[in-house]
């Protein structure tokens, strides 16, 4: 009987909690504007968009950025079923190209470009000291999925680089994103990967040795951010890209080993 | 006994509960038989690397089965009968996996036999690699199964007649004839259920296999992964080989319903 007791007193409570919550917002109407943005990223942006939040929080009192990082493919699927995001941010124009015919998107602009880099050990096992490392029989190569933008990008850049076919004879997993190949890198699992330049975080850079791609076969990749048209808070979203693309947002870019985007 | 009696009287408020709770279980497999691309099923089939996933999901599976098996019958003994210290911190231990995220059961794997883990550095040098290849997949997928052979052989073993094994044994017969003879054969319902369970479990297994044995079709790519990855490129695909696996799994759960479930 006790327990009867407590259970109902804990479903009560539980009801009361859910009815404090969804009373939040129309209760604090007091306050000037309380605005949850939510920005739909590609994984590679991860700690480049992270610090960009915090700095557009501060400048902008009331506003807080909620971030979901995710493959860019993932991330356009999601936008497109579910409509959440009110900002979406691409390592490939054709997410983009896919959000906007499908849900459309509006001030949309070029922030950024990346580059792709290889990454082994810092022991390098199996001493690929070039791109053309990779192809050598028995490397342990690890890419990321086709779909995934970087994985696209690495493909490319192998084929012309004439190596493809070998090297995706010596690719062990392909992984769904790259902070996921970048993980069995520095677990020392695989010999070598290929990743963005972006990815060699800080706090990634003691864990690899990074072997340079010669521009002659290393592809750029562009990222594309927008508003996406069905968001609820459309002047918040269009000052958020504003951000990215202003100079502070590229500078805090530029910290993070992105390139500035092409000129227009 | 009388179940047909017992059936006619169910309250209206749990009635009204079961019929949402079955909707909300059922409500996912309705949609993906609705949403799936019938018209070009066989296509996809072909197409999306579905066959060696499927075959790989199986051996994988299987191997984990037996694998859980063979180990975890064993620990389910210790854990009962055994004289062992501290019982119940070994048998919180042994169960942890199964509630656990798999994806800490992938870490752990990797720091423990990964190429540069605590274990996994010998076997690397002795020219044993567990990541990346199928038997990555195998021991990834053990962990996370085996709790369900070592709770359903256990509790097999604690509600097990202790005086059938007694009588054998006053009239003679060895510890290991016992055991073969008169402990085994009572057992076989829970042994086959954590089997079956075990299995089940195994084809499912995700997140464990693609952090420690890696994603790459025809070696570590189960149908569990190959479902992950077409979701990226192909929801269509994906929602096709959702249904093998939905379809393999009620299978096994259906047919073997008297052996789990019975008494």
């Amino acid at each position: 009987m006790r327990f009867r007791r407590l259970l109902v007193t804990a479903i009560c409570a539980a009801l009361a909690l859910a009815a404090c919550t969804s009373n939040g917002p129309s209760g604090s109407d007091s306050s000037p504007r309380a605005i949850e943005l939510t920005v739909f990223a590609a994984s590679s942006l991860t700690a480049a968009f992270t610090q960009i939040g915090s700095d557009f929080e501060a400048a902008n009192p009331g506003t807080t950025v909620t971030f979901n990082f995710g493959s860019s493919g993932d991330l356009a699927a999601s936008i497109e079923s579910e409509g959440t995001a009110d900002v979406f941010a691409s390592a490939s124009g054709t997410y983009m190209d896919d959000v906007s015919n499908k849900v459309g998107v509006s001030g949309r602009a070029d922030f950024a470009q990346n580059r792709l880099v290889v990454i082994t050990p810092p022991e390098n096992p199996a001493g690929v000291t070039s791109l053309e490392g990779l192809a050598k029989p028995g490397v342990q190569v690890v890419l990321a999925a086709e779909g995934v933008p970087v994985g696209d990008y690495a493909r490319e850049s192998l084929k012309s680089a004439g190596i493809e076919k070998a090297v995706i004879a010596n690719v062990v997993s392909n992984e769904e994103d790259d902070a996921s190949v970048v993980a069995k890198v520095t677990s020392g699992e695989a010999d070598a990967a290929i990743v963005y330049v972006s990815d060699v975080t800080s706090a990634v850079a003691p864990q690899v040795r990074a072997v340079q791609i010669p521009d002659a076969v290393n592809v750029l990749a562009t990222y594309p951010i927008a508003v996406v048209s069905s968001t609820t808070h459309p002047e918040t979203a269009q000052s958020f890209v504003d951000y990215v693309t202003a100079p502070d947002g590229q500078a805090t870019l530029a910290d993070f080993g992105f390139l500035p985007p092409p000129a227009a | 006994m009388n179940a047909s009696q017992a059936r006619r009287s169910t309250p209206l408020p749990i009635g009204v509960l079961a019929a949402i709770g079955i909707a909300f279980i059922g409500a996912p497999i309705a949609a993906l038989l609705i949403r799936a691309p019938w018209s070009d099923v066989l296509d996809q089939l072909s197409s999306s690397g579905a066959w060696t996933a499927l075959r790989l999901s199986i051996i994988v599976s299987l191997a984990a089965a037996g694998l859980s098996f063979v180990l975890g019958a064993p620990v389910a003994w210790v854990l009962a009968r055994g004289a062992i210290p501290g019982r119940a911190f070994v048998r919180a231990l042994v169960i942890l996996p199964l509630v656990l995220p798999p994806v800490v059961g992938g870490v752990g794997l990797l720091a423990a036999l990964g190429r540069s883990g605590v274990v996994g550095r010998w076997l690397d040098a002795a020219g044993i690699q567990l990541t990346f290849t199928i038997w990555g997949a195998i021991v990834a997928t053990t962990f996370v199964a085996i709790p369900l052979v070592i709770l359903a052989t256990e509790s097999g073993l604690r509600s097990l007649d202790p005086r059938f094994e007694r009588a054998a044994a006053a009239m003679g017969a060895s510890r290991w004839y016992v055991l073969r003879r008169v402990t085994i054969p009572l057992l076989r319902p829970q042994l086959a259920a954590g089997l079956v369970l075990a299995w089940a479990r195994a084809l499912g297994e995700f997140g464990a296999t693609i952090t420690f044995a890696g994603n790459l079709a025809g070696r570590t790519q189960t149908l569990p992964l190959a479902v992950y990855q077409a979701r990226q490129t192909d929801p269509g695909a994906a929602i096709i080989v959702s249904l093998i696996l939905v379809v393999l799994s009620l299978l096994v759960l259906v047919t073997m319903r008297d052996r789990i479930f019975a008494r």
